[in-house]
């Protein structure tokens, strides 16, 4: 009965300006796949020789020695994900604690000059967090932490395994230390983000069952957002293992697999930074991509765990 | 003198149930949003055992009234309640009172549907595990029987394990409900609970009200007046802040004595 009215509403036929809107939107994402696959197959070709010439043992062995022209990847794959994880564990509570205060518990007044402040310190480029953590950080770390160390740690004991190490305050642990500084805002932010974005009325419906602040945190709005928190982290993981100009101030830029936290190692990011305008032999350089190559992978699988963990959540 | 003039100088007519019924009460309850008075030296009686409807014009202070009796209203800074609220005689206002406590005790079910991210099994169980430890077997029997008396018991059976964001609008409220009810608290507040529901849903969750009241005292603050009709044992009637009416059901939409009650049940404004 109603047909009339329904052919009055039929979608008239698309006009040329419609075609030319889709067509730009349908370019600007097939341009971001090519770029995507323009990147992997250029850094797979550029690393061939690396592969070709070293094999699995590219990946295993840790020796990465310009002069005899031998390269392994273990020692900057390694320093890579340690140092990742390490910030990650440091900034994550933090970050989710930071970002709680402000949605639950500080007072108004206060909540907007330190989000405001947060923002800010996500903000500030990477090189200055480098600098000072190679000025400030570092050197204090060197005189109040490492030096009294070195007096008490007996050789060869599990503590000096781990906490042993020339005490110049470059290593993979200040490293660890600058990143999760820089990380540690960002993830903040968007948390506060996140919790802000709970409805109202969840929250109360938490607190009208009588829940505590913590159980009401902890039980319905962190699990609320959980996938905005996973994506952080990801995200926050992600910054930190492709950091490079603050990590290649800090980390003491030694090859080799570091011997403990406190001892200097190198990262996949600030190996190719350091090395790159200097490397002359072709398998140098083809060396130098291939690591790139691992760590886009190393980022991918990172981002591709993520999905797997939300996905299977969902059932 | 003029109507206008006569409605203002109104006095309130306000016949609550006799004392000794009572499980909650307010007296001269005053609220502030900020500097805004919300509620002007309010006294209600709530019936223990029956079903109490808030009626009135939007912005009348309806819902704020209800968000006084369980202090929800204490998460946002600038609120504030003054005057009594008894509980089985003891003021909650007083500070002596524990907030979770008292939540606890007086539930509250929402204008929209708040399941939480977990199973249905879990959001009925939610409240229970914050308020002490349970046996398995136990937590069971009252996540069943909960719902059950929320009437969704027989539409979730097979799937006390899948979300409970999967639900629809009207099971999710009845969800609500059971996770309100699981707690045994003495008194059930619901601000609006079926305005996001349509009439099937509604109808199902005003009978599901109409068996809960044998257990526990319901307080509704509505929009709908049939609904108040249908379901109240008393109805209050507020308008800019005040009670300004209060009686059984009945009487409130057959016989108002006040001009205001009369021209807003008869659909005259509001």
């Amino acid at each position: 009965m109603a047909t009339r009215a329904d052919s009055a509403v039929t979608r008239p036929a698309a006009r040329w300006d419609e075609y030319l809107f889709r067509a730009a939107c349908f370019s600007a994402a097939t341009l971001l796949m090519a770029a995507l696959a323009g990147v992997v197959v250029s850094l797979a070709i550029g690393g061939w020789p690396a592969f070709k010439a070293f094999g699995w043992r590219f990946f295993i062995t840790a020796e990465w020695n310009p002069v005899t022209d031998l390269y392994g990847a273990a020692g900057p794959i390694v320093g890579t994900l340690v140092t990742g994880f390490l910030a990650l564990a440091m900034a994550l509570p933090l970050a989710l604690g930071v970002a709680i205060f402000l949605t639950e518990f500080c007072p108004r007044r206060l909540a907007q000059p330190i989000a405001v402040a947060v923002e800010l310190l996500a903000g500030i480029p990477s090189i200055v967090y480098g600098m000072w953590g190679l000025f400030v950080f570092a050197p204090w770390f060197a005189a109040h932490v490492q030096a009294p160390l070195a007096v008490h740690l007996t050789e060869g004991s599990w503590a000096a395994r781990f906490f042993g190490g020339v005490p110049n305050g470059a290593n993979i642990f200040t490293a660890s230390v600058i990143l999760a500084v820089m990380i540690l805002p960002y993830m903040a932010a968007v948390f506060r983000e996140l919790f802000l974005s709970v409805p109202a009325q969840v929250r109360e419906a938490a607190f009208g069952l009588g829940s505590t602040s913590f159980e009401a945190v902890s039980k319905v709005i962190v699990p609320y957002v959980r996938r905005g928190v996973v994506g952080v982290v990801m995200l926050g993981l992600g910054r930190a293992l492709g950091e490079t100009m603050a990590v290649t101030f800090i980390i003491g830029n030694a090859h080799g697999l570091p011997h403990s936290l406190f001892d200097a190692g190198s990262t996949i990011a600030s190996t190719i930074a350091n090395e790159f305008t200097e490397a002359t032999g072709e398998l140098h350089t083809a060396s130098l991509i291939a690591l790139g190559l691992v760590l886009f992978i190393i980022t991918f699988a990172v981002l591709a765990i993520a999905r797997v963990l939300l996905a299977s959540e969902r059932h | 003198m003029s109507l206008a003039d006569a409605e203002l100088n109104e006095v309130p007519h306000l016949e609550h149930p006799p004392q000794d019924a009572l499980a909650l009460e307010t007296r001269g309850l005053d609220f502030y949003y900020g500097k805004t008075q919300a509620l002007h030296g309010v006294d209600l009686g709530i019936a223990r055992g029956k079903i109490t409807a808030l009626i009135g014009p939007s912005g009348c202070g309806k819902s704020t009234l209800l968000r006084a009796m369980n202090r929800i209203y204490e998460l946002y800074p600038n609120q504030r309640a003054e005057g009594e609220i008894l509980l089985d005689g003891e003021d909650i206002l007083s500070g002596q009172v524990n907030a979770a406590d008292l939540r606890a005790r007086v539930g509250m079910v929402f204008q929209k549907p708040t399941p939480f991210p977990m199973s249905i099994y879990d959001n009925v169980a939610f409240g229970v595990r914050l308020h002490g430890s349970t046996s398995k077997a136990e937590l069971d029997a009252i996540v069943e029987r909960s719902l059950r008396r929320a009437a969704l018991w027989d539409e979730v059976e097979h799937k006390l394990g899948s979300s409970g964001l999967g639900l629809s609008g009207g099971q999710q409220q009845r969800l609500c409900v059971a996770r309100g009810i699981a707690v045994e608290p003495e008194i059930l507040l619901l601000d609006e609970p079926a305005s996001a529901l349509d009439p099937v849903s509604t109808a199902k969750l005003e009978d599901t009200l109409l068996q809960l009241k044998k257990d526990f005292t319901i307080v509704i603050v509505t929009h709908n007046l049939q609904q108040a009709a249908r379901i109240a044992d008393y109805t209050g009637f507020m308008f800019m802040g005040k009670l300004i009416e209060f009686a059984p059901t009945a009487s409130i939409f057959s016989t108002p004595r006040l001009v205001r009650t009369r021209n807003y049940v008869t659909g005259r404004f509001g």
